[in-house]
Formats: C-alpha cells, structure tokens, sequence
C-alpha cells in the first residue's frame, strides 16, 4: 500500500518564453513522466481499494450464522480442492500488512475495509487533484513549445 | 585534447545520473515499506492485549504474542528510518557531485569555443 504521498513535487516557476524548443521538450518530457507515473499509481490505488471492497462483500454475504456447519470446497492448489465444514462463521483472519495477519469478529474485519477503502478514497481525491494540475501544466508547456517554434518560423507577427 | 575530456565528463556525469535513479529508487521503495509498517503499527496499537495475532513464515500462520508483535514492527521502523537518513544522504552527495560536474563540463566547453574562435581568428 503504497499511497504516493513521496516527496511534494516542488512547485518552481519558469518563464517558458526563455526556453528554447530543446529545453521546452525536456520540460515537457519530464511532465509526461511524471504524469504516467501518477496515472499508474492512481489506477493501482483503484484496484486496492476494489480488492477491499471485495472483501466487504464477501463478509457481508458469506460469513451469515445460517452459514455455520455448510460444506464448503477449501482450494489447496488452483486446481485441487478439498471438502470443508465452516465451523466458524464469527471469526476471520484478517491481513493488516507486513505479514502479520489478525483475528478478528466479521463486524471488526468490516469496519478495518471499510477504513481501508476510506483512506484509499481520500488518497485517489488527492491524486486526482494532483494529476488535473500536471495535465494543465502539460498543456501550457505544449502551448508554449508551439509559439516558441512559430516564433523561430518567423511567423511571430501572426501571433500578436 | 579537450574534446576527449569533454567526452569523459560527460561519461561520468551520466554514470552519477545512473546512480543517482537506482538511489531514487531505493528511496522510493523505503517509504512504502514505512507506510505499510506505520499502518501495522497503528492497527496493533487499536488491538486489545489479548489480540490473536499470526506471523506469517513461509506458507504458515505462526501465533506471535501481541507484545513481540509490537515490538517486532517498532524495531522495523526504526531500522527503515535509519535507512532513509542513510540514502537521503547519499542522494545529497550525489546532487553535490553531479553539480560539480556541470561546472567542469560548462567549463571545458567555453574552453572549446574560446579555442575554436582563437583559430578562427588566426
């Protein structure tokens, strides 16, 4: 669970306009990088929290006392299985990270989801604000690139 | 002459780029495992004494006491900040050195061009 909260990116203002096109490509292709890189990590902060949600549910409809004493088939390999009886359907062990895992009540096991999925939308709320920015800094920076080389052309008269 | 060591500069400013991502990197690394440790540590620290809490070692849940549980994560974390301080020292060196650098190759290629006018002028 890796929120991307590293380093804040340093806000420094340049004036593009004493950039020239080589130096504007630079720029832009770090933006671009920059971007893919929190795309990435906001469509894996996407799946964490369906896997999360995920686990909700299946509390939610597997885990019902009527469940208790029901035969269940336990995977051993992805292609073997065993028949099981639930015998506890009050109970689960719950993954908290590092490989620790922790028992807990169904209701308990809920509420730590529920949490998980919480922080998880805050995070992408963040990362979404953060990409709406880069997205428009990429923007100006291409702005910027297509009046410096119109400018080169000699066609800055157009411009003005 | 000059254009060879403007060639080795070069070089070697790149290899301390090199080093400089992979350190990034590790850096980068280190602070998801100290997000996900803070959160086993915050969740154990909402746990009841009694808690059953498992380990997982190699395929199996082995049951492990809440407070060496405890103690076992604190001990991590102090272990993966000390590595932080380590590695972002390393990364000030290196920003140092690259710097550095910038300035050797800036000035051995004003040296190039005042030697390429001096012949141009001759």
């Amino acid at each position: 669970m890796s929120s991307s909260k590293d380093k804040a990116p340093q806000q420094q203002t340049v004036d593009l306009s004493t950039l020239s096109v080589d130096n504007l490509a630079a720029v832009k292709k770090q933006l671009d990088d920059e971007l893919e890189h929190l795309t990435t990590s906001f469509s894996k902060l996407h799946q964490a929290q369906s896997k999360f949600k995920e686990c909700i549910a299946t509390i939610k409809t597997g885990l019902r006392p009527r469940m208790t004493g029901k035969t269940v088939l336990v995977p051993l390999t992805t292609s073997l299985y065993v028949p099981g009886t639930l015998s506890d359907t009050e109970n689960v062990l719950v993954d908290v990270g590092t490989g620790y895992y922790v028992e807990k009540s169904a209701a308990d096991a809920e509420k730590f989801y529920a949490e998980k999925v919480k922080t998880l939308t805050e995070n992408l709320g963040e990362l979404e604000k953060i990409i709406a920015q880069k997205r428009q800094n990429v923007q100006v920076v291409e702005n910027g690139e297509w009046f410096t080389r119109a400018a080169i052309a000699g066609r800055s008269e157009v411009l003005t | 002459m000059a254009g060879k060591m403007l060639q080795d500069l070069t070089d070697q400013f790149q290899a301390l780029s090199k080093d400089m991502s992979s350190i990034v990197e590790a850096r980068q690394k280190l602070d998801s495992q100290l997000q996900e440790n803070r959160s086993v540590q915050k969740e154990f620290a909402n746990l009841a004494d009694d808690a059953k809490i498992y380990k997982l070692v190699g395929p199996v849940l082995v049951k492990q006491d809440k407070s060496e549980a405890v103690m076992n994560v604190d001990k991590r974390l102090e272990f993966i900040n000390s590595e932080i301080a380590r590695i972002e020292k390393q990364i000030t060196d290196i920003q140092e050195k690259q710097e550095r650098k910038k300035m050797e190759i800036i000035q051995v290629q004003s040296q190039l061009q005042q030697d390429a006018q001096a012949q141009v002028g001759a």
